[in-house]
């Protein structure tokens, strides 16, 4: 490495005006998209896809060999019952270590050198984590859909899981939100738990854990519970819930409360400790 | 500027600050000065608005560090080196703080190649160098050519070419008119680098001064070798000086300029080998100053002493 002396810069850059918001939003998608774990992840939900097709098709196959007495007792060959479960999961996780990755590596004191406001980062974050979980969940339940549309073919129901789109558009929608819903808890818990086994640990218990546990509390105040957890939500949401405990708005709202607590949560604990 | 006042920070019972104050002017590199553990590191990040103080302030330019709009244009700061992502390449590391800040990605190629790290830029930063990830804060220190700059520890695991490249970029810095303030425990360093030092112990301020004036007031007398020493140290103390013989020969004058003491043996016929005057070096001086103040200390005992209570006991 050769010896450089500290010469002025040609053209020192001059302060912009533009929104700090805006600045700080473009930073954050520049960290996300910078790092491996995002793309491991995104990677992640794209072999559940695969997955979930695979099993679908390994149903239709089945259907199609079975009697007609056994084909009725059939579920709906649709690849998003496997893919669902593990994207919400990759997207939780990818949202957490938006926040943990900057506390396991020393970032955060860079970082937040760089951009002393801190409510404003933790919203820039969730802006970022918010359009890459929308995006990908609109994505992973239309390509879920016509994947599984594709493999059914005009096999009839209860093997085919849609009549049609529109028949199957208010749970893509459901699901999606359920994603970003989820998506924005983990990146809450990130900013709670600063430690990225703490908020895997956190988010698994929420989404696979306690929805077992829950079977154990009494029957009425269990299926109360049961149907306030996270994996419950999205059919209730799309009103499709063969016994809904919540109305749709209910679950929507409820749905966004999650994220909404888990995000002011983080954001109290950033702006009071010291980084 | 930089403006420390009253600055506390406990941790529990424990002030690792105490009521702190000193300014940091620009156009010299101020020297932070202190044991490990004198607080150095924590009224940098109080400085930055890291860690919230439990009292006082520290204000730039008159204002709190998170006031800022636009931190990067206005302080580069290098606190840990070590602070970056090891999955991000170079580049990427500079353009999460460029962009943040308003600023374009061909600035940040400007500044990797201003610390040669170029032909890195694309590399991840997991597999850098201590020397390099030095390098690479720094890049991030320049990327919005701010006025005031601050680095804690900065040659630390350095090699000697890496070690000399930091001071004159520092001295180039404060000779620009910024305001430059590092930290460090290695006083021979500092007495390269700083023009100006701030030493502090336990939290608290020891001193504030110039190097000029550190040496002045740890002044050391003048050493002079003759080999007339008895005629010598005769004519010193008529005179008014204190005189100290060493044992290889030499005297130890103090209480006379140097010139007098030359003027002094001309008068009286005396030959003069030597004339020295001596002042403590930034080592001895902080050694000094910081002799009740310093937190962890290794106690100094033979290996001999240390048997002793074993054998009594057997």
């Amino acid at each position: 490495m050769s010896t450089i002396t500290a010469t002025r810069p040609a053209a020192p850059p001059a302060e912009v005006n533009t929104s700090g918001l805006a600045r700080t939003i473009a930073s954050e998608w520049v960290k996300l998209r910078s790092v491996r774990s995002t793309h491991m992840y995104l990677g992640a939900i794209v072999l559940a896809v695969a997955l979930g097709g695979l099993v679908a098709y390994l149903m239709t196959a089945d259907w199609d060999a079975s009697p007609a007495e056994e084909q009725a007792m059939f579920g709906g060959a649709d690849p998003a019952q496997l893919a669902f479960p593990i994207a919400q999961f990759c997207l939780a996780a990818l949202a957490a270590l938006a926040m943990t990755s900057e506390y396991a590596t020393g970032m955060i004191r860079t970082s937040l050198t760089a951009v002393p406001a801190r409510g404003r980062m933790l919203l820039s974050k969730a802006v970022v984590v918010t359009v890459v979980t929308a995006v990908t969940g609109l994505a992973l339940t239309l390509v879920c859909f016509f994947l599984g549309a594709a493999i059914t073919g005009d096999r009839p129901a209860p093997i085919r899981a849609w009549e049609s789109f529109g028949d199957a558009l208010p749970t893509l929608l459901s699901h999606s939100a359920a994603l970003v819903s989820m998506a924005l808890v983990g990146l809450g818990l990130g900013a709670i738990l600063r430690a990225t086994a703490g908020a895997l640990v956190a988010i698994t218990g929420l989404l696979f854990v306690v929805p077992i546990a829950v079977q154990f509390l009494p029957r009425e105040l269990g299926m109360k519970i049961f149907a306030t957890l996270p994996i419950e939500l999205p059919g209730q949401l799309a009103g499709t819930a063969s016994d809904p405990v919540y109305s749709q708005p209910a679950a929507a709202g409820i749905l966004a409360l999650y994220a909404a607590v888990a995000l002011t949560a983080g954001w109290l604990l950033l702006r009071r400790r010291d980084a | 500027m930089i403006e420390v006042r009253q600055l506390t920070k406990r941790y529990g019972a424990k002030a690792a600050v105490d009521n702190l104050s000193f300014t940091v002017r620009p156009g010299r590199v101020t020297g932070f000065l202190g044991a490990n553990g004198a607080g150095k590191s924590t009224t940098m990040r109080a400085i930055l608005g890291l860690d919230r103080p439990t009292s006082g302030s520290a204000l730039i330019d008159g204002r709190p560090y998170a006031e800022m709009r636009n931190p990067v244009h206005h302080v580069g700061a290098l606190l840990d080196a070590g602070a970056v992502h090891g999955g991000r390449s170079a580049f990427n590391h500079l353009l999460c703080l460029a962009t943040s800040n308003g600023i374009s990605g061909a600035r940040v190629t400007q500044v990797l190649d201003q610390v040669g790290l170029a032909g890195v830029a694309r590399k991840r930063v997991g597999g850098f160098s201590l020397g390099m990830k030095q390098r690479l804060g720094i890049a991030g220190t320049l990327l919005g050519d701010p006025g005031i700059l601050m680095f804690d520890e900065p040659v630390n695991g350095l090699d000697p070419e890496g070690i000399r490249w930091i001071r004159e970029f520092m001295r180039d810095l404060a000779a620009e008119g910024r305001t430059v303030l590092v930290s460090s425990h290695l006083m021979s360093e500092m007495a390269l680098t700083a023009d100006h030092v701030v030493i502090i112990g336990r939290g608290k301020l020891i001193t504030e001064a110039s190097m000029a004036e550190l040496a002045e007031r740890h002044h050391r007398g003048v050493l002079v070798r003759t080999p007339q020493a008895s005629a010598l140290s005769t004519a010193l103390r008529e005179s008014g000086a204190a005189v100290v013989a060493a044992a290889d020969g030499s005297l130890s004058v103090s209480g006379m300029e140097a010139s007098a003491i030359g003027e002094l043996a001309f008068a009286r016929g005396v030959v003069l080998h030597e004339i020295t005057p001596r002042s403590a070096s930034l080592e001895e001086a902080y050694m000094e100053l910081t002799d009740d103040s310093v937190e962890y200390r290794a106690t100094r005992t033979s290996p001999r002493a240390a048997e002793t209570p074993e054998r009594s006991a057997a």
